[in-house]
């Protein structure tokens, strides 16, 4: 599903509810039949949150960052799996570099990363284009794709198009924290960065 | 077990930043020794009245440079979206204090390692023969400034006067501690006549005990405010 809407609607305060970083400050919701409210712990095993920074640290390198998630997980790192995370969003080469020499797109990429080495149903992604080249985006599309494949529930919000955002079974607009499922047949253009009443606001 | 092996992960993750930037070991060493000056050159060259007020000079110096490293608890995990990054792995989020609260351990005393010994020699007070009195009172008020302390900066980290408000919530709290800290010094260096440093250890042990059980079980109400 993918969320689009101006800035300030309320797309990365929605991804952290869903995420259990924020309470709701009334009603519930429910993530893979768990209570946001009661078992927020539940669904933290279950979610996973791309966020702009990442949950990166600037003095650890690639591997010891992803090595550092697994642990947090509560799963145990294996090199070979940290290796093959690597391979596949690109950053092998650079795998023993401190975080604090990357780019933002490689930081991304690693942030992108720490998904993978997690066994999650539901991936958050808030803007997962930013700060991306167009070989980066293409790795997003096919990461989302490959989620998609292995029956992962991906929620992504974002002002750019991309094929991930193109490609979503359900698109929601969100204005002042209102959501509206779009039709399929209606074009998302015009929420998106080109401009219309989702989109970039008119003026601000 | 789950809960000590992602304490044991931050421990690691924080210790292996620290090595590599040494940004908190160095300001700490630097600013308790420049303390240590100050009151040598302040109470001037008796060397008995200085060894009289060893102990008390000796925690003054420990609480500062304490709070350097304690103010610094959370801040590395600034750049990784703040405490968000953490709270957002699952599992028992008593893991964060109990991993801060130890790597803010090892860290004091690795400072006091080389502040204790420095101390000695300025103050002309010869520590060796009180060598083993004088790690466990170390040790026991090292515990106890971390417990207290390592609280009290989740519940600042994210104020805006955060360096202010840490030490003026901070140094009440810390009173126990630190009069049983600097009587037990005391008593080490000056000969424990009345046999009094056993009642002030234990003085310390309870208060660590006490203030680490109450710690622990609030922090994650303090972490979700």
């Amino acid at each position: 599903m993918c969320l689009v809407g101006p800035n300030g609607a309320g797309k990365t305060t929605l991804l952290k509810l869903v995420a259990t970083l924020l309470h709701p400050s009334s009603g519930d919701a429910y993530v893979m039949g768990h209570s946001l409210k009661r078992e927020p712990d539940e669904i933290r095993k279950l979610t996973g949150l791309l966020t702009a920074r990442g949950f990166l640290y600037d003095d650890l390198s690639a591997a010891e960052n992803l090595h550092f998630t697994m642990r947090m997980a509560g799963l145990r790192p294996r090199n070979v799996e940290i290796a093959r995370v690597l391979e596949r969003i690109g950053l092998a080469e650079v795998a023993d570099n401190r975080m604090r020499t990357f780019s933002t797109g490689m930081r991304k990429r690693l942030a992108l990363g720490q998904l993978l080495v997690r066994s999650i149903q539901v991936a958050l992604l808030d803007e997962p284009y930013a700060g991306l080249d167009s070989q980066g985006m293409r790795l997003v599309d096919e990461i989302v794709r490959e989620f998609k494949a292995a029956g992962t529930t991906v929620l992504l919000a974002s002002h750019q198009d991309g094929a991930a955002v193109r490609e979503a079974e359900q698109t929601g607009v969100l204005r002042k924290g209102h959501l509206e499922i779009l039709p399929k047949s209606e074009s998302l253009s015009r929420h998106l960065s080109l401009g219309g009443p989702a989109g970039v606001p008119e003026v601000e | 077990m789950a809960l000590l092996r992602r304490a044991w992960a931050i421990v690691w993750k924080d210790l292996l930043i620290e090595a590599r930037s040494k940004q908190a070991f160095n300001a700490m060493v630097f600013f308790a020794a420049l303390v240590l000056f100050i009151f040598s050159f302040a109470l001037g060259p008796d060397t008995e009245l200085l060894r009289e007020v060893f102990g008390g000079l000796l925690w003054v110096g420990i609480a500062f440079t304490g709070i350097l490293s304690l103010s610094r608890t959370y801040q590395n995990e600034e750049t990784s979206g703040g405490l968000e990054g953490l709270r957002a792995y699952p599992g028992d989020p008593r893991a964060i204090y109990l991993g801060k609260l130890l790597g803010n351990i090892v860290l004091l005393l690795l400072v006091e390692a080389v502040l204790i010994p420095a101390a000695g020699i300025l103050f002309q007070t010869d520590l060796w023969p009180h060598a083993g009195g004088l790690a466990a009172v170390a040790l026991l008020g090292t515990i106890g400034f971390s417990i207290v302390g390592t609280f009290y900066a989740a519940l600042t980290v994210n104020l805006r006067a955060r360096e202010v408000m840490l030490p003026l919530l901070l140094f009440p709290a810390l009173v126990p501690v630190l009069l049983g800290a600097v009587n037990a010094t005391t008593l080490v260096l000056e000969g424990d006549l009345m046999g009094e440093v056993g009642v002030w250890l234990r003085v310390l042990a309870a208060f660590d005990i006490i203030f680490f059980v109450v710690c622990i079980w609030i922090f994650p109400i303090a972490l979700e405010e």
